[in-house]
């Protein structure tokens, strides 16, 4: 007996040291290729990124927001932790028959749970084969299905030996937990008699042993390494606003400035470790609008070219210093890729693993554009009209006041005392005529309720945005370092905005360059007015469909007091895909200057599905919503008003005074 | 008091003679074609030579490529002052003249001061007058006096471009795009138009930076100067750079969906709207009109 | 092989030209400034000859202090240094800016050797007087050849083409040589963020020079009245349709 233990004893202890080394070397390298990673200022803010790990990891919350798939990964995730010390358990069992845990061992409340949760993980792992094999959803597209396939496999053989392994022991009378607590191995246990059940119960711990260890080497090759790297990711993710990129500092040694990514080995140690966290789920790529019309984007196949590119490249360069690997676009990324992000962020609020596919893009739009001036030709315009004339549109900065004249709207001169309330216009609404009626009824109700306010006129230069998003960093910082010494030497304090991106980049990115302002969007500052009574609208029956723009929605958290205005203006039908959840309307990410070359207009899908909520009017909050949107009804025909919610509601409030008179 | 002109073949030389008889009678001329090969150095010499011989009070040229460039060279062989691209002049001590800048989207009132004016006249803003006609100096004694070394810098050769389709300098009708065209491929419909109307296609210089068109398609002070029976104009802003070359254009359509925009306030006819739905409905309404005639 | 460039600052005006109190300029109060567009191209293509054939790239104004944006846009580009001769902002006529750039070029020329090639735009887009390097030239005693769409060097000499009614003509002049170019003759680089750096530290000499007296001498500016367009509404959309045809047929193009 005791030999048999020794032997026993050996074996286990030769696998584990196989399967340790094995584990382990991998393990190594791809801890070394994060470490090689460029800085990332992640370390800041913990009980945020505390909250982040409770909520998301251990809560399961973004998953659980598709039901089904969400309850099946919870089981089996949940379970694999309740299931961990069972690996111990078994391991020890394996060499002797007899032996358990302390204490563990031999609870029956542990071994209900066990139980439970082994059941649970096979009904999860039978849940997935069925989504994945019946109804075949379209986000696996394009992901490694056969590794998928091995992996659930596994999962099950996991449990199933597990099973197997409790119910024999159960049989043979070797369980140290009263047998009545485990209710399902007991059950089967009623199954087995005979000779065979020993040698079952051997095979069974056997099994179990070797599977965890051949999937423990399996998993650092594998996109099952998500189970260690996920809640690392998670961990690391921007607890700053979401709508803020990373700022680049041009004033060290011009060696020494990151200008994004041009190869793997650029890319900071956070990146890296998004691209180890992918597990090839396809959310992203189900949101994503660029995917969703036909384009050649999919944030996850972009991930997961990345991946493969820094696996197969990243050890060399860890090996030779000199050793430079082939850029990443086009060699893993074609251009296309890269310039059909919209930055709408859809991608990075639905993963579960806290993959920030934004920043990748950004990083690899910030080499081109910087570096290798490689970019869509009639962007590059934009961008020199934003550097030249400080307006995307290359018109003068003295007609930024046109839009406004005969309404009576104070400009602000170098020197005058500051306005409570700076109205940054934005360069659409000043140089895109359609672009501007909800600047006009903006400044027609806040002159009717008696705002102090004023605009800057001639010397509001673009915010930058757009060059940003292209990844002209240099321009960017320029102009934010102009804008704010504009409005800092006015003594502005706060600002009010008709544009999201205004919004976006005065509000979360200005700070970093020395502004530091209350930045409102004109929605929540118009319903602040109608709730303190300041304005009256008088609600109507008509239905509107109100369009949440990607950069208020979703980067920013305004979601309700838009809908405030809406509630007093008309009557409020939702599309289905509203809020945090909003479907872009294609302008973003610089693309208002970009032509799509492929696949349907994302500004008709948009039109399409706010047309069949019944609606007869599309309500937007921002001046690239109604030009794109405003195109995309007249592209399709389809039965709808664009109309800005400050324009709606300067007629609801006219109809009000209309009718007291 | 005589002047001296260099007249070149077509309209813009006439007009000069407008201003250049202000100056002086007789009108003594000198053609381009004096040196063939056309050979500017030698030219300017030789303008030089003919203006001591008959005491030219003043010399004048169309401002036009080749007269710009000849009376450039002459004012720097006689450490003098050149008015170039002027509207008017009036002769006196100084000289008052009137010159285009930008293009010909701002003016300028300066005064000569030279003992002999040196004036080239802007095509397209001075109109033909009746008046006595320049007489041909004969160059020939003129000719073998000068220095031959200044035949250096001449034509050698005459490159006729390989592309067909009608020349936007000499088109009668142009169809022109601009930043509202939005894409390389958006620019189908405007040629489209342009097939119909046998039209050459230009577009505007945000056009060409953009890399949808190539340079020899844009209109405008650094582009080509057009003087068409009919320029239309979809989604062209009207930047002052692009108005320059439009001043020869007798009538100019505006297509945009900006009715403020500046090519909208300088056109003589407008349509307001989007340039997708309006440059194929003409072409269609052009099909349906000429389907109807036969 | 040593390039030359010359430049000049001038506002980008947009769709109208307001001028000041006193109509002596534009206000440029709310402008930006940029190199005239003939003159990039003239930039360029120096970069383009050093780049293929090594040597230096120098680039030149006339200017205000502020001018320096615009040799620093050029220095973005790949040129290696710049000549600054900076005025007050007055006026000068293309006479005295000749003189100046002809000092400062024969100055530059005995320090460091002589400029193959000398590039000019073939008119500024402000003042237009279509004569600065045709003067230089001149001064300089170098063959000049004007409105250049295409440079070829070949051999000790250039091939240049120059742009007239049906096609091209075609001159071909020994080095060193002075050339006037037009927009078209190649289409300038995006700038790099590095070169824009590097431009930030790369030499610019400075001198002040006193304005000479012009001798054309700008009295006023004057916007020109429209050319009586009248800006007649034939409609809008695609309903105006008829009208516009209707318009091609009474003007004979249809």
């Amino acid at each position: 007996m005791s030999a048999l233990i020794a032997i026993d004893a050996v074996a286990l202890a030769v696998a584990l040291i196989i399967a340790g080394f094995l584990f382990s070397r991998r393990a190594v390298l791809l801890f070394r290729l994060v470490r090689a990673g460029k800085p990332a200022a992640r370390f800041g803010d913990v009980p945020a990124r505390a909250k982040a790990e409770a909520v998301v990891v251990v809560g399961q919350s973004k998953l659980l927001q598709r039901l089904l798939p969400g309850l099946m990964h919870a089981a089996i995730f949940w379970g694999f932790l309740v299931l961990f010390p069972t690996i111990l358990i078994a391991m020890i069992g394996a060499v002797h028959p007899h032996a358990t845990l302390p204490w563990l061992g031999a609870q029956g409340w542990y071994a209900l749970l066990v139980d439970v949760f082994a059941l649970l993980v096979l009904l999860g792992v039978i849940t997935a084969f069925v989504i994945r094999k019946v109804q075949r959803p379209k986000r696996f597209v394009g992901s490694h299905i056969g590794e998928a396939d091995l992996i659930l496999a596994m999962i099950a053989g996991i449990v199933v030996t597990l099973l197997l392994w409790h119910s024999s022991q159960i049989a043979l009378g070797l369980n140290d937990y009263p047998a009545s607590w485990a209710p399902i191995s007991s059950s089967i246990a009623t199954l087995l008699s005979g000779p065979a059940v020993p040698y079952l119960e051997r095979l069974a711990v056997w099994a179990h042993v070797l599977i965890i260890l051949s999937f423990l080497v399996y998993l650092p090759y594998s996109k099952h390494l998500h189970i260690v790297v996920a809640a690392v990711n998670v961990y690391f993710g921007r607890t700053r606003a979401r709508g803020r990129l990373e700022p680049i500092d041009f004033e060290q040694p011009e060696a020494d400035v990151r200008f994004g990514s041009a190869r793997v080995t650029d890319m900071t140690w956070k990146q890296t470790l998004d691209t180890m966290s992918c597990t090839e789920c396809g959310r992203c790529q189900d949101v994503c609008p660029a995917y969703a019309t036909g384009k050649a984007l999919s944030p996850k196949l972009l991930i997961m070219a990345i991946r493969d590119q820094a696996m197969a490249e990243g050890p060399k360069a860890l090996a030779d210093s000199t050793y430079t690997p082939p850029p990443i676009v086009p060699n893993a990324v074609t251009d296309d890729i890269v310039w059909d992000c919209v930055t709408c962020g859809a991608c990075v609020r639905e993963c579960p693993v806290g993959i920030e596919h934004i920043d990748h893009i950004i990083d690899l739009r910030r080499n081109l554009v910087m570096v290798e001036s490689r970019f869509p030709e009639e962007a590059g315009t934009m961008l020199r009209d934003v550097d030249k004339s400080s307006n995307p549109w290359g018109k003068p900065q003295a007609d930024r006041t046109h839009w406004a004249d005969g309404l009576g709207v104070r400009i602000l001169q170098p020197g005058d005392a500051a306005p409570e309330v700076l109205f940054w216009v934005g360069c659409a609404p000043a140089f895109d005529e359609r672009a501007r009626q909800g600047a006009v009824s903006t400044a027609k109700l806040m002159l009717a309720a008696g705002v102090d306010f004023a605009i800057l006129g001639p010397r509001e230069a673009c915010t930058g945005d757009p060059a940003r998003r292209m990844g002209d960093e240099y321009t960017f910082q320029r102009l934010a370092g102009e804008n704010v010494g504009t409005l800092n030497e006015a003594g502005i304090k706060k600002i009010v905005t008709t544009c999201p991106h205004c919004f976006n980049s005065i509000g979360n990115e200005y700070p970093d360059f020395g502004g530091h302002y209350e930045v409102v969007h004109h929605t929540e500052f118009l319903a602040e007015l109608v709730r303190d009574g300041k304005l009256n609208p008088l609600a109507g029956d008509q239905k509107i469909t109100y369009h949440d723009s990607c950069y208020l929605a979703r980067h920013n958290d305004v979601r309700s007091q838009p809908r405030e205005l809406v509630a007093a203006v008309g009557q409020a039908i939702e599309m289905p895909r509203n809020r945090e959840r909003t479907f872009c309307c294609g302008a973003g990410g610089a693309r208002m200057w970009m032509e799509e070359k492929q696949g349907r207009p994302i500004n008709q899908e948009r039109v399409r599905e706010a047309a069949e909520t019944g609606a007869e009017t599309l309500a937007v909050a921002c001046p690239f919503c109604t030009v794109m949107l405003d195109d995309g009804v007249r592209e399709t025909g389809a039965k709808l008003k664009v109309i800005d919610l400050a324009t709606l509601l300067a007629e609801a409030v006219e109809k009000r005074r209309a009718q007291s008179t | 008091m005589s002047v001296l002109v260099l007249m070149e073949e077509g309209d813009a030389s006439r007009q000069m003679l407008t201003l250049a008889r202000k100056f002086g009678n007789p009108v003594h001329s000198v053609g381009i074609n004096a040196i063939e090969p056309f050979a500017p150095d030698f030219l300017a010499a030789l303008l030089s030579a003919v203006a001591t011989e008959v005491n030219a009070s003043a010399v004048f040229a169309a401002g036009i490529e080749r007269g710009n460039d000849v009376m450039a060279r002459l004012a720097a062989r006689l450490g003098l002052p050149l008015a170039s691209n002027c509207v008017a002049a009036t002769p006196g001590d100084p000289a008052i003249v009137t010159r285009q800048r930008w293009g010909g989207s701002l003016l300028e009132e300066a005064r000569l001061h030279s003992p002999r004016p040196l004036i080239t006249v802007a095509p397209h803003t001075v109109p033909i007058e009746k008046g006595p006609d320049p007489v041909e100096f004969d160059i020939d004694a003129v000719k073998s006096k000068l220095d031959q070394t200044l035949l250096a810098v001449k034509v050698s050769e005459h490159v006729v471009p390989s592309h067909a389709g009608v020349s936007l300098a000499e088109a009668k009708v142009i169809v022109s795009g601009g930043r509202g065209v939005g894409s390389k491929e958006g620019f189908a419909i405007i040629e489209e138009l342009a097939g119909l109307l046998g039209a050459a296609v230009g577009c505007s210089r945000a056009v060409t930076s953009a890399g949808w068109r190539p340079h020899t398609d844009q209109v405008g002070q650094t582009g080509t100067k057009v003087a068409p029976d009919v320029y239309i104009a979809c989604g062209i802003s009207g930047a002052t750079q692009h108005m320059a070359g439009l001043k020869g254009a007798k009538r100019i359509l505006a297509i945009n969906s900006d009715p403020q925009a500046p090519m909208m306030q300088n056109a003589d006819y407008t349509v307001v709207g989007d340039l997708k739905e309006i440059v194929p409905a003409i072409s269609a309404e052009i099909r349906r009109a000429r389907a109807g005639r036969i | 092989m040593r390039v030359l460039a010359t430049i000049k600052r001038v506002p980008i005006t947009g769709g109208r030209i307001v001028l000041t109190e006193d109509s002596r300029a534009i206000d440029t109060r709310h402008l930006g400034f940029t190199m005239s567009p003939h003159e990039e191209c003239g930039v360029e293509e120096a970069v383009r000859i050093i780049e293929a054939n090594k040597g230096d790239s120098v680039v030149l104004t006339l200017g205000p202090p502020e001018a320096v944006e615009q040799l620093r846009d050029a220095m973005a580009l790949g040129i290696d240094r710049a000549i600054h001769l900076q005025t007050d902002g007055s006026e000068w006529d293309g006479e005295a800016t000749a003189a100046a750039i002809t000092d400062a070029i024969r100055a530059d020329e005995a320090a460091a050797g002589p400029f193959d090639i000398i590039f000019f735009g073939n008119e500024s887009a402000d003042s237009g007087g279509f004569q600065v390097g045709i003067r230089v030239a001149y001064a300089l005693g170098r063959p000049c050849v004007t409105g250049l769409k295409k440079v070829t060097l070949e051999g000790a000499g250039v091939r240049c083409e120059q742009e007239v009614e049906g096609g091209r003509d075609v001159y071909e002049v020994p080095l060193p040589a002075v050339l006037t170019v037009k927009e078209g003759l190649n289409l300038p680089r995006y700038p790099s963020v590095p070169g824009k750096m590097r431009a930030r530290s790369k030499p610019v000499a400075v001198s002040t020079l006193p304005r000479p007296a012009p001798r054309l001498e700008l009295m006023r500016l004057a916007v020109p009245a429209g050319q009586g367009r009248r800006a007649e509404s034939l409609g809008s959309g695609a309903p105006a349709a008829p009208a516009v045809v209707d318009l091609l047929q009474k003007a004979g193009v249809l």
